[in-house]
């Protein structure tokens, strides 16, 4: 209801509607805002510098592993292999330091590891037009196998923390790990290429109209196969990273992040684009589960909860983005 | 009505499926003889029990062309709250009664949000799955529950025997002859096809689309419920993890069924899970360790996918003009029904 008036009140007045826009473009900030106030007020903890440098370095783990996951579901498909591509690569990154590699030698392999889940993901479902969930869904089976049997099923220590170790490390008056710092200026050539060139277009218009895009002579295929593979990569980087923080490689790791990376990457499609997907807003959402999560370990609630909050937490971001989408239709089509 | 020659193709694809199948059997039994014996064939009867069931419900899903990936989700909090029920003493039928309304409620959910709400499938199954994994920690905060199922009679449906055959692989024929019945000898089942071929078509038929998509979430879960009771039959206790093993396995036979069969129905998801079932156990009895079965059963699911799809038959036809080009290549009926 309150959406059909803000709908309505928008297009009945230009200031109106500037005011709505700046809302839907900008709520999700307030958001972020107002929960670490409320957390803060209940748990000072939240704010000390060690917490912050914690958050941070998941922020930026997490914000690394759902780049590429951002344009694939922003261009209409799917990838749920995510996760364990991150698992794979982490185990390779842990198993060829154990065989005596460096790390730089590590480090290729778990990046061309991921690119080529990746490439494989995007044969099949840009060529051989499967499935995308069937494809990955098999992917990421098939990694998580692999990523179990590098260990023989158990975690495999890492003895030298390796050169991304200090970037981990709390740094710039102990509260911004300097992680940060490059991980933002990724997301920021991803934000350019997302709305100034024409690669970022094509995404939002192959998740509107595939066959459209087909036919004013856009190389669908290559530019899906490009897409999955950056997904790939930008995993296998998170896995990388992951392996440094916890100086091990953890084959059962991937689990959880299904479900974390998609409610990042739909709560934050809620916000500048509305219903759509999008590298500032899936910055926005990571921050703001980040956050959301620390309070929760703060204020005592157990794991369970945790999950039940965030299943919650997705199916409304969900509810959201269909609302604004058909109204958005609505109105476009109404015009 | 179906023609001799669709007849004639549906029989050999059948005839296939079964030489597949015996000669995955032979196979193992020459690598491993204890896979034939009777203990084995037992064991893989009541596993196909379980996967067949969760294999069932998908299939409806995927007959109107959604996805559900709440399965484990789903499996977990029930097996919890019918443990939870049978710990506090209520008879085996109310728990099993009140296991299935459970489930049929989280579906009707998952359904509605979907069909009427027109949210997307794959994100709001994976989020009501996520919702469920973590309501099955409430009873216990974790601990496996296992107060009075010895006593309560759950156990022998793993055990009891009619016939030489388990009760529950009793209980999965029943299940998928009525589900066959219904899927393709009435107007039900029609629709529940015509809504998945072309959900458009069907509702100026005056379908209602929006219902047969959510009744096959409310299915899917109502199966699911069923599969995990078994898991549970079995093992005599229920714990959060159950029903985890279940996602993957039904999957694989329902999309590998489809492929082999060409086209998702009852009987293709029964072939697919058999043939599923028994490449897990043979794996199993042969030691490999269990890390591998979801990869196995991914490949599987990936090879046979794409062995059977349109892409693949282009490249077989592209190659076989690229050797013997002059021969005239008759135009193939069967990328319709595939």
């Amino acid at each position: 209801m309150t959406m059909t008036s803000t709908v309505k009140f928008a297009q009945s007045r230009p200031r109106g509607r500037k005011i709505a826009r700046l809302t839907t473009d900008l709520w999700l900030v307030v958001a972020v805002i107002v929960v670490t106030l409320g957390i803060a007020s209940q748990r000072p903890q939240l704010l000390d510098a060690v917490n912050i440098a914690t958050v941070l370095k998941s922020f930026s783990i997490m914000v690394v592993m759902v780049l590429g996951l951002t344009w694939v579901i922003a261009s209409g498909k799917i990838d749920v292999s995510f996760m364990q591509v991150a698992a794979l690569s982490n185990m390779i990154c842990a198993y060829a330091l154990a065989q005596g590699w460096s790390w730089g030698g590590a480090i290729v392999v778990a990046l061309l590891a991921g690119a080529l889940v990746g490439l494989i993901n995007g044969w099949l479902v840009a060529s051989m037009r499967l499935p995308a969930l069937i494809v990955t869904i098999s992917t990421a089976g098939i990694c998580a196998s692999i990523a179990a049997a590098l260990g023989k099923g158990t975690v495999i220590r890492i003895a030298d923390p390796g050169p991304l170790e200090p970037l981990l490390q709390p740094a710039l008056g102990g509260a911004v790990p300097m992680i940060v710092v490059p991980v933002l200026l990724i997301a920021a050539v991803a934000w350019f290429v997302q709305e100034r060139l024409s690669f970022g277009r094509y995404i939002y218009a192959l998740g509107q109209n595939e066959a459209a895009v087909r036919a004013v002579g856009v190389p669908v295929v290559k530019l899906t196969v490009v897409l999955f593979v950056l997904s790939g990569v930008s995993s296998a980087l998170a896995g990388i990273l992951l392996a440094s923080s916890l100086s091990s490689g953890q084959p059962m790791i991937g689990g959880p992040f299904l479900i974390n990376g998609l409610t990042v990457v739909l709560l934050g499609g809620m916000m500048v684009r509305v219903g759509k997907p999008n590298i500032l807003g899936t910055l926005t959402a990571t921050l703001f589960i980040g956050v959301l999560f620390s309070g929760a370990t703060l204020l005592g609630l157990p794991d369970f909860q945790r999950q039940i909050i965030q299943g919650g937490l997705l199916l409304t971001g969900l509810i959201v983005a269909t609302i604004a989408a058909s109204h958005h239709g609505a109105r476009t089509a109404g015009q | 009505m179906r023609t001799w020659k669709d007849r004639m193709r549906h029989s050999t694809r059948g005839l296939g499926f079964v030489a597949l199948v015996l000669i995955v059997a032979a196979i193992f039994g020459a690598l491993e003889p204890r896979f034939l014996s009777y203990v084995s064939l037992n064991g893989i009867a009541r596993h196909m029990a379980a996967n067949g069931l969760a294999a069932l419900g998908l299939t409806f899903v995927v007959i109107v062309r959604k996805f559900d990936l709440s399965i484990a989700g789903v499996a977990a909090f029930c097996a919890m709250s019918m443990g939870a029920l049978i710990a506090a003493g209520w008879p085996l039928w109310s728990v099993i009664l009140a296991g299935l309304a459970l489930g049929a409620v989280i579906g009707g959910i998952s359904g509605i949000a979907i069909s009427r709400f027109g949210l997307p499938d794959i994100v709001t199954t994976i989020a009501v799955g996520s919702i469920g994994t973590g309501l099955a920690f409430i009873y216990t905060g974790g601990r496996s529950i296992f107060q009075n199922f010895f006593t309560s009679g759950i156990t022998d449906l793993n055990d009891a025997k009619l016939m030489g055959l388990g009760v529950s692989m009793w209980l999965l024929v029943a299940i998928y002859a009525l589900a066959w019945f219904v899927l393709s000898r009435t107007r039900t089942g029609l629709a529940f096809y015509a809504t998945g071929e072309n959900p458009m078509a069907a509702h100026f038929s005056g379908i209602a689309t929006r219902r047969f998509v959510a009744l096959a979430y409310v299915l899917c879960a109502m199966c699911t419920v069923l599969a995990v009771l078994l898991i549970l039959a079995e093992s005599g206790t229920a714990e959060t993890n159950k029903g985890a093993n279940l996602m993957m396995p039904a999957y694989a036979g329902v999309f590998l069924g489809a492929a082999i069969m060409g086209g998702t129905s009852v009987i293709a998801s029964f072939g697919g899970i058999l043939l599923i079932t028994m490449l897990l156990d043979g794996f199993a009895l042969m030691g490999l360790p269990y890390y591998y079965s979801d990869g196995v059963v991914s490949l599987i699911l990936l090879i046979g996918v794409l062995a059977f799809s349109d892409g693949a038959r282009g490249t077989l036809e592209a190659l076989r003009f690229l050797f013997w080009p002059q021969k005239p290549t008759k135009p193939t009926a069967k990328g319709s029904d595939a």
